[in-house]
């Protein structure tokens, strides 16, 4: 199969997955109890007015006859609305989702560059000291809570030496004109370089958090991965041919052992977008993470599988991306 | 060289009285919406009392209401029909004159919207009519003393034609008729507001106040200690509270707080149909271990569901005796061979982090008579409201936060029949519901009040509620930001805090 009939493939396929997706998701809110207007209004409103903002949210028709409402609105792109704020979730999605990607994608980064190095020098001073503080560092790091983790950072940089902020993206002071969400990039567009700092210094302790909790599994599984590749013939053949140390672990050893460690990266960073939840409330980071949480507590029904089927969407395109970049890297990866 | 000395004694004493033009206030609570059409939340609507004015407000630090964009008003012989003269130099921040036609299109667009708080003005008002461009009336279904009350809430506010649609809610930023207008809002990071140029009255003492946002009681704790923000309200926990009244730099403010908590107790159900068990456990919850050692003293003990610190307020339930709830539980067949086995429920995340902790304290009070065998059992909020209203509850936490300050509030919603049945207590009696009906047409309050002690105590007699404490509102902030005012009306005004070295 062609890696063009593979993608086809592989999309046509999401959409069923995504479909029955949202129809457990679908089922599942509305068989656990919690009603969504109950929840908005507790119980001062008179009955009538909690009748009314039920048919309102078209709550009172069969769950049938809401599925398939629900999906007619999503063929035509409409998310719905908001049972708590009345708002479009697609808007509401749009403005929280910029802060999750920023803080997953600075995590990532961490969580990669951590793992890459320490991963592989690990595996080159095997049995060392720096061999042995890796293997550590995964097995604690990969049972920490990351809610633990986050409020010692929090209480060590913030509290105890005073060098970084403990929540949220920007100080209440700094003004910044967001342009996309993202304000890393807001502030690069406009040129605001005290945002930009403010912005950096608050991203560094939850990023951190993040990044180091994640980096666990990259540190376990570069040092393994190299440490077998360093075993076989070729490196040994690099060597034997003189080459340096260096150019034989870089060039030839961690790049064959990146092709497996690709992959996982993949499906790491999709579920780091879901995995920032608890990071988001420690940090008091609005993202979608967060979001998430709140509308779930409210059984805001829209809001909650708006944010499910974005999710997933993510997922799939991630997913599809490593393979494809997976078969261009390694040339031997057939569908 | 003298004369240098003093310019720089001048200035340095100028500098450290001069207010600063920012400060930063922190919190937990989340904005919904700023339509006063559906705005029903705390926080919501604390932020339009800063952006906009009513007919009326409180007196700051009272519970006194004074006119604000009526001048004044008067009320026919019935009580039915209530003539608003408005003032004539009130206008949103974009120059509209804040008339009669702005308050007719503002009460219709309410009642028409039917949004959250809309029954509030729908219950009562028959019709709203211009009578000329400043001179505003309404007409009641019947005689409702509390009406000019119910104005002081923000669904009464009048809002900008030009900027709120007749026919739906409004989400943006709201045209500002108050101290402050809103400079940016970026939804739950922050909201700044900013002294409106166009505002009739006095200006407000800080320029700027930014509004920060926090997911938790803990981070806004640090951001308050770190220097990130001057003040922290809402929700500090009570030992974080305690923590902050230890440190120099910071000063923790205590006010009243018109909520309350207590027990519901659905009569429908058995064993809680018996009006001896009800008043057993009247007895022998402990409400002295729950303001101490749960709320660390931040909270007081409650003897009836009006808070005390309001007119017609009378402390009617018992103090413990747990002889008492002992021998009540006899007369009905209940001893230690034969305990009374219930479910206690409560909810674990509305009402803060504290909630467990006071199921726990009160199945140890009821357990301790040794007749009485408690399960407990909990629900998050939206399965919490559907339990109640089923009545599939027995005995229950809840709390309430009035709407509008008057005794009516903390009686009616809760007795009358349909109050009672949507708060899942189920209480019926035709003396209570003729008693509050009477109050409710009465003017003089001296009569009201009496009224209102015979209700409380019918309420004592047949426990469908037992009162267990009222809030204390908290807010710390760093010593230098002067202005915090912890009212009873749980108006927060941000337009009279200012800094001071």
């Amino acid at each position: 199969m062609s890696l063009k009939n593979y993608v086809i493939t592989r999309i046509v396929l999401a959409i069923p997955m995504i479909f029955i997706l949202l129809a457990l998701i679908f089922l599942v809110l509305r068989i656990i109890p919690g009603d969504p207007v109950l929840a908005i209004l507790g119980g001062k409103a008179p009955k009538e007015v909690i009748e009314q903002k039920r048919h309102e949210l078209g709550l009172d028709k069969p769950i049938i006859v809401q599925f398939f409402d629900y999906i007619g609105d999503l063929l035509k792109g409409d998310l719905g609305k908001s049972t708590l704020t009345g708002r479009p979730v697609w808007d509401e999605i749009k403005e929280r989702f910029p802060a999750t990607l920023e803080l997953t994608l600075f995590s990532f980064v961490i969580a990669v560059l951590v793992g890459i190095f320490w991963g592989s020098f690990a595996a080159y001073k095997r049995d060392s000291g720096i061999d042995i503080g890796a293997r550590m560092f995964s097995m604690v790091m990969y049972a920490v809570p990351v809610f633990w983790f986050g409020l010692m950072m929090q209480y060590i940089f913030g509290i105890v030496l005073r060098w970084l902020p403990v929540g949220g993206r920007i100080s209440p002071t700094v003004n910044l004109k967001v342009i996309t969400g993202v304000f890393l990039i807001d502030s690069l567009f406009t040129g605001n370089w005290k945002a930009l700092k403010d912005i950096l210094e608050h991203l560094i302790l939850p990023g951190l958090t993040l990044g180091l909790v994640i980096s666990s599994v990259f540190v376990r599984m570069v040092r393994n991965n190299t440490v077998l590749t360093l075993g076989q013939d070729f490196v040994k053949a690099a060597r034997a041919r003189g080459l340096k140390e260096r150019v034989v672990l870089f060039r030839y050893a961690l790049k064959n052992a990146l092709v497996p460690i690709f992959t996982m990266m993949g499906l790491q960073f999709a579920l780091l977008l879901g995995g920032a939840v608890l990071t988001e409330t420690t940090f008091s980071w609005p993202g979608l993470g967060s979001y998430l949480v709140m509308k779930i507590r409210y059984r805001d029904f829209p809001a909650i599988q708006g944010t499910v089927v974005f999710f997933a969407l993510i997922v799939v395109v991630i997913s599809i991306l490593v393979d494809v970049i997976n078969a261009l890297i390694d040339p031997r990866v057939r569908y | 060289m003298k004369r240098f000395v003093w310019l720089f004694l001048i200035l340095a004493v100028t500098l450290s009285f001069a207010a600063r033009d920012v400060i930063v206030v922190g919190t937990t609570d989340k904005i919904r919406t700023l339509d006063p059409a559906n705005c029903y939340d705390y926080f919501s609507s604390n932020i339009l009392q800063n952006v906009m004015v009513g007919l009326v407000d409180y007196e700051i630090g009272t519970s006194n209401l004074k006119p604000v964009l009526a001048k004044r008003w008067e009320v026919n012989e019935t009580g039915t029909v209530y003539t608003f003269y408005l003032r004539k130099d009130a206008k949103f921040e974009d120059g509209t004159p804040i008339d009669a036609h702005v308050f007719k299109y503002s009460f219709d667009r309410v009642i028409r919207l039917n949004g959250d708080p809309a029954f509030l003005l729908s219950d009562i008002i028959e019709k709203t009519e211009v009578v000329d461009d400043y001179t505003f009336r309404v007409t009641l279904k019947y005689p409702f003393s509390a009406f000019v009350s119910v104005l002081g809430y923000t669904v009464a506010y009048p809002v900008n034609p030009k900027v709120y649609p007749v026919d739906s809610f409004y989400e943006g930023i709201p045209s500002a008729s108050g101290p402050y207008r809103i400079k940016e809002w970026i939804r739950d990071v922050r909201i700044v507001l900013e002294e409106n140029p166009n505002y009739f009255g006095e200006k407000p003492k800080t320029k700027r106040i930014v509004i920060n946002f926090y997911e938790s009681a803990s981070t806004l704790r640090l951001a308050l200690e770190t220097g990130e923000v001057d003040v922290a309200y809402r929700h500090l926990d009570p030992r974080d509270i305690i923590d902050l009244e230890g440190r120099e730099d910071i000063v923790v403010y205590k006010g009243n707080s018109p909520q309350i908590r207590y027990l519901v107790i659905n009569v429908t159900q058995p064993p809680f149909d018996n009006a001896n068990v009800r008043q057993a456990l009247a007895y022998a919850v402990n409400r002295s271990v729950i303001v101490e050692d749960v709320f660390a003293g931040l909270a007081k003990p409650l003897y009836s569901m009006i808070p005390e610190g309001m007119w017609g307020h009378k402390s009617v339930f018992p103090e413990r005796d747990l002889q008492k709830a002992k021998s009540l539980l006899k007369e009905v067949g209940y001893d230690e061979n034969n305990p009374l086995v219930i479910d206690l429920w409560y909810t674990p995340t509305h009402y803060g982090t504290t909630e467990a902790d006071v199921a726990q304290v009160l199945k140890e009070a009821f357990e301790e008579t040794g007749v009485i065998k408690v399960n407990l059992k909990y629900a998050e909020w939206s399965t919490y409201v559907e339990y109640f209203l089923n009545g599939t509850m027995g005995l229950f936490l809840l709390g309430w936060y009035p709407d509008y300050l008057d005794p009516d509030d903390y009686v009616w919603p809760f007795l009358s029949e349909s109050g009672a049945k949507s708060l899942g207590s189920f209480y019926a009696n035709p003396e209570v519901e003729k008693l509050m009906i009477e109050a409710r047409k009465l003017t003089d309050q001296e009569k009201r009040a009496e009224i209102y002690y015979k209700v409380q105590e019918i309420l004592a007699q047949d426990v469908p509620y037992i009162p267990l404490w009222q809030g204390v509102a908290t807010c710390a902030a760093k010593k230098q930001v002067k202005g915090i005012l912890l009212e009873p009306t749980q108006i927060f005004r941000y337009y009279i805090l200012y800094w001071e070295e």
